[in-house]
């Protein structure tokens, strides 16, 4: 049975139909409407690698139904800043976090819902929980620090 | 087949270009010049990289363009995995081409043959590709800049070279201040011939090689535009999802399950020439892909299938104990190497020494030691999982796009498919999100090209993530048995270690010659250690799961063996086991990292208080690294119910490669390799129950969080050869992984007096999810 929803993902409506209401967020996002830097990798609630923001907190979208989000604010890699203008990304930069960069999505978001929620330095970074493969975590430390 | 010489390690040095080598291509594009790249310094590896084989080392594969418009562009065939050698590589050209390193664009190339002017392919592995080339860019960039003022004074009409100086790719003739920039003769430098010596520059104007620079990738891997495999989207695209067996070596049985409701088709694929190992042999129908209109409809209606299989008769010999007693038994059991053959598992090969002489000089010392370090299978684990995107029009075209170590591999693999002519088809290598010598291999390619062919649009082919775990070609299971002899004073008079695992390269088909199979027993000889008398041994192990080359490869198996042995016998010795290496070094090198991560971590005044130190040294693709873990103990479980023993506090690292070009990158990729090898030593194995693989998803695959990440700390160790033309370099992105495994061990041991002999160190370890890490 397809359904039709309205989703608003980063300050555009997007219309979305999907023959499973479970269909999660994260298939949405990528498949869809075409936002590929919002990543797969685990699909389990365990990498990190597909976080948004949903109004505004860290949200695992592969295993967010996106029936759950119609109506929510709902933000990807794509709409954090215009021009990687947001602080994370700038630190990022600054501090040359990425390896491979395929989890790095995910991890500028869980930052940026810190930064939401009014956490800064060591005590964002004890919330951050996101995997990384290449073993970035020393230069998100870094970057989280100053921010 | 042609045999294949394994033996190779670290014979690939840096090539020097004859101006024959370079091919000049002029008119309206500017000055091109194509050069070509070596291959990875495992010739083996090299040898396998390609069904009909890898390009030659003379081939073209790399392009420098200057445009009429002054845009610098570097056409690169390697693949970018996040080790930054595209960065690495043009901050090596922007030094003698003399403009500023950011100016420099870089492209990937797309492998093809005949005279087009694109990129052909080099495989990226072994640790190899900024060093094997740096002296072959450089003399590209320095030629390139010759050719460019010459171009300048034929037209100022000066020939007098000291009226010229380069800065920032701006000619200027001094007389009069005239200003040229490179565009502007870039028509005219490739009419002129290539400079047989061009003139490098003098280490002591380097401006960017040795220095830190940002990397080119990074800002697109910050805003969400960086396109890996998985986000290639192609107009009418489809997306199927692979489904392989459960249980290793079966196949198929009976029909092809019908088409769910809404989807487009149900597509069986074949184990396709060149990219079976083991169990998986050619023709075996191992897997079905479905295919449908987005990922997740197609995922779920591809678990929802019913699909029948017939399990191999051997399945019930597939298990971990079975893996570990053939191991203990082929120790005994065994066939010495005979060149007419067949030499099947277990054959024994004599690398270096003699067994009889060394048990002699054991039986003889004074103490004995002989203790076995066993390694279980350990998958890649690299974080995008397998995918590629395939658009075939029969008869015209195929355009292949997937994250993949070696792009010339897929192009021959889809000749051999489609049966198409090369210059008809297209590898478009995306970034990497990690390869970790995964996308080496190109079983799923090769599943992509079937299901394209089949279904008649493009389509993404995807491997779910159980399906990496489950069904990667494995760091081979090893059982590496060391038995050591000490005379009275500690020194060791006898060593005696024979490794035994599969062997990547016989699994593929691969005849291994009298001296076994390198990669399986790399890490165990050539040690610049005085040992007296020497035996080191490799014997084939028979088991038929799928193996492959893990970030490494042999060295993170053997040197878990070797410098646990050596820390054993150091206690046994009563020596302090950083100075027993130091009094057994016959290298160097091999003692300058250690004295060397001995500062870094202030080894003689000890750890902080409650910590404990424990060291590990080798070398490898021409680079030595050493490392020292800082940890602490602890007395509750961790989170998971599993005991936690210890804490790592801190990880000190030392490495000579020679010339650093990027000090930066280069600690980082210490870092990640570090931790790729954390990950392994304390949680990393695939287990086997009747040939089906157990841990499909990272909560039973564990890795390292922030919260475990222990404070990294690293040092280079500058070497003067590097000014020298044609001097050795050496490698990095491998460097970071063998040692951190011994280095826990051998701190684990100081602190507690228990050995660990068996990895991982937490075979029963798992991870919380995101939200509540904290199970």
């Amino acid at each position: 049975m397809a359904n039709t929803y309205t989703l608003n993902v980063n300050g555009q409506n997007h219309n979305v139909t999907v023959n499973n209401p479970e269909m999660p967020l994260l298939w949405v996002i990528r498949d869809l409407i075409g936002l590929t830097g919002t990543k797969y990798g685990c699909a389990e609630n365990t990498c990190g690698a597909c976080t948004v923001l949903v109004n505004n907190v860290a949200t695992r979208s592969c295993i967010t139904e996106v029936e759950s989000v119609v109506g929510d604010t709902i933000v990807t890699i794509e709409g954090l800043s215009p021009n990687s203008t947001h602080p994370a990304q700038l630190a990022w930069i600054k501090f040359q976090v990425p390896q491979c960069g395929y989890c790095q999505s995910g991890q500028i978001m869980s930052c940026a819902a810190q930064l939401l929620a009014g956490n800064h330095g060591a005590n964002a970074a004890a919330n951050m929980h996101n995997i990384c493969i290449c073993g970035t975590y020393p230069r998100i430390l870094q970057a989280m620090d100053t921010l | 087949m042609s045999a294949v010489e394994t033996s190779t390690k670290f014979e690939t040095k840096p090539r020097k270009l004859s101006r024959r080598e370079f091919l000049v291509v002029g008119g309206a594009a500017g000055l091109t010049l194509g050069f070509a790249f070596e291959h990875g310094s495992r010739k083996a590896e090299a040898q396998m990289a390609g069904i009909a084989g890898p390009p030659a080392n003379t081939q073209v594969n790399t392009w420098l363009n200057i445009s009429s418009s002054g845009a610098i562009t570097l056409t690169i065939g390697s693949s970018e995995m996040g080790q930054g050698s595209f960065s690495g590589l043009a901050q090596i050209l922007s030094e003698d081409l003399m403009v500023n390193y950011n100016t420099i664009q870089t492209v990937q190339g797309v492998p093809a043959t005949g005279a087009q002017q694109i990129g052909n392919s080099i495989g990226t592995y072994g640790s190899t590709v900024t060093w094997t080339n740096y002296w072959s860019l450089r003399q590209a960039g320095a030629a390139a800049r010759e050719m460019l003022v010459q171009a300048a004074m034929n037209i100022i009409g000066d020939q007098n070279s000291a009226n010229y100086t380069v800065s920032n790719g701006i000619i200027t003739y001094t007389p009069t201040g005239t200003l040229i920039s490179y565009g502007l003769v870039a028509n005219a430098a490739a009419l002129l011939p290539v400079p047989a010596n061009p003139t490098l520059i003098p280490d002591s104007q380097f401006q960017f090689i040795g220095k830190t620079v940002n990397r080119v990738d990074i800002p697109a891997k910050v805003n969400g535009t960086a396109i890996y495999g998985l986000d290639i989207r192609l107009p009418n695209m489809v997306f199927a999802v692979i489904q392989h067996a459960p249980t290793f070596g079966s196949v198929l049985s009976g029909s092809v399950p019908a088409t769910p409701p809404g989807m487009i088709a149900v597509v069986p694929t074949q184990v396709v020439a060149g990219t079976g190992r083991g169990t998986e042999q050619t023709g075996m129908v191992n897997a079905v892909a479905v295919v449908g209109p987005n990922t997740w409809d197609t995922w779920q209606a591809a678990l929802n299938l019913k699909i029948d299989w017939t399990t191999p008769s051997n399945a019930s010999s597939l298990n971990n104990a079975n893996f570990v007693s053939e191991a203990q038994s082929a120790l005994t059991t065994n066939t010495p190497y005979s060149s007419s053959g067949p030499n099947n598992p277990p054959t024994l090969y004599t690398v270096e020494g003699n067994l009889a002489s060394a048990n002699s000089a054991i039986a003889s010392a004074a103490k004995q030691f002989s203790e076995q370090y066993n390694l279980p299978y350990v998958a890649h684990n690299q974080l995008e999982p397998l995918s590629c995107t395939v658009n075939y029009v029969p008869g015209v075209s195929c355009d292949v796009y997937v994250s993949t170590q070696v792009a010339s591999s897929v192009l021959d693999l889809a000749n051999q498919l489609t049966g198409l002519p090369l210059n008809q088809i297209r590898v478009h290598t995306t970034w990497l999100g990690g390869g970790l010598g995964r996308r080496i291999e190109t079983d799923f390619v090769s599943q992509a090209i079937q299901v394209a062919m089949a279904v008649g649009k493009p389509v993404m082919l995807l491997w779910p993530r159980p399906q990496n775990f489950g069904r990667d070609q494995f760091r081979p299971v090893a059982l590496v048995q060391v038995n050591a002899g000490l005379n009275s004073s500690g020194g060791i008079v006898g060593w005696a270690c024979t490794n035994v695992s599969p062997s990547i390269l016989a699994q593929r088909g691969y005849p291994v010659g009298a001296s076994g199979d390198s990669q399986a027993y790399e890490g165990t000889s050539g040690l610049p250690y005085s040992r007296g008398s020497i035996s080191t041994q490799w014997i084939s192990h028979p088991s038929p799961i799928p193996v492959g080359f893990w970030r490494s490869v042999g060295m993170s198996v053997n040197t878990f063996a070797v410098e646990s042995a050596i820390d054993e016998l150091a206690a046994l010795a009563g020596v302090d086991p950083y100075q027993y290496r130091l009094n057994m070094s016959t290298d160097p090198r091999w003692t300058g990292v250690l004295n060397a991560v001995a500062n870094l971590c202030n080894y003689s005044s000890g750890p902080p208080s409650g910590q404990f130190f424990g060291m590990a040294v080798t070398m490898y693709a021409n680079s030595y690294v050493a490392m020292v873990v800082a940890l602490s103990l602890n007395s509750s479980n961790d989170y998971d119910g599993q005991p936690k023993l210890f804490t790592v506090n801190s990880v000190y690292i030392a490495l000579d490669c020679y010339l650093a070009v990027n000090p930066g990158q280069i600690q980082t990729q210490l870092v990640g390799g570090m931790v790729h090898g954390f990950n392994a030593a304390l949680y990393g194995r695939q287990s086997f129950v009747n040939g089906v693989p157990q841990y499909g998803n990272y909560p039973q695959n564990r890795v390292i969080r922030m919260d475990e990440m222990p404070q990294v700390f690293t040092t280079l160790i500058p070497n003067p050869e590097q000014s020298t033309f044609g001097t050795n370099l050496g490698g990095v992105g491998e460097l970071g992984v063998p040692c951190i495994a011994p280095a826990l061990a051998n701190a684990y041991f100081r602190a507690s007096g228990k050995r660990i002999r068996t990895l991982p160190f937490f075979p029963n370890a798992v991870m919380g999810g995101l939200n509540n890490p904290n199970i």
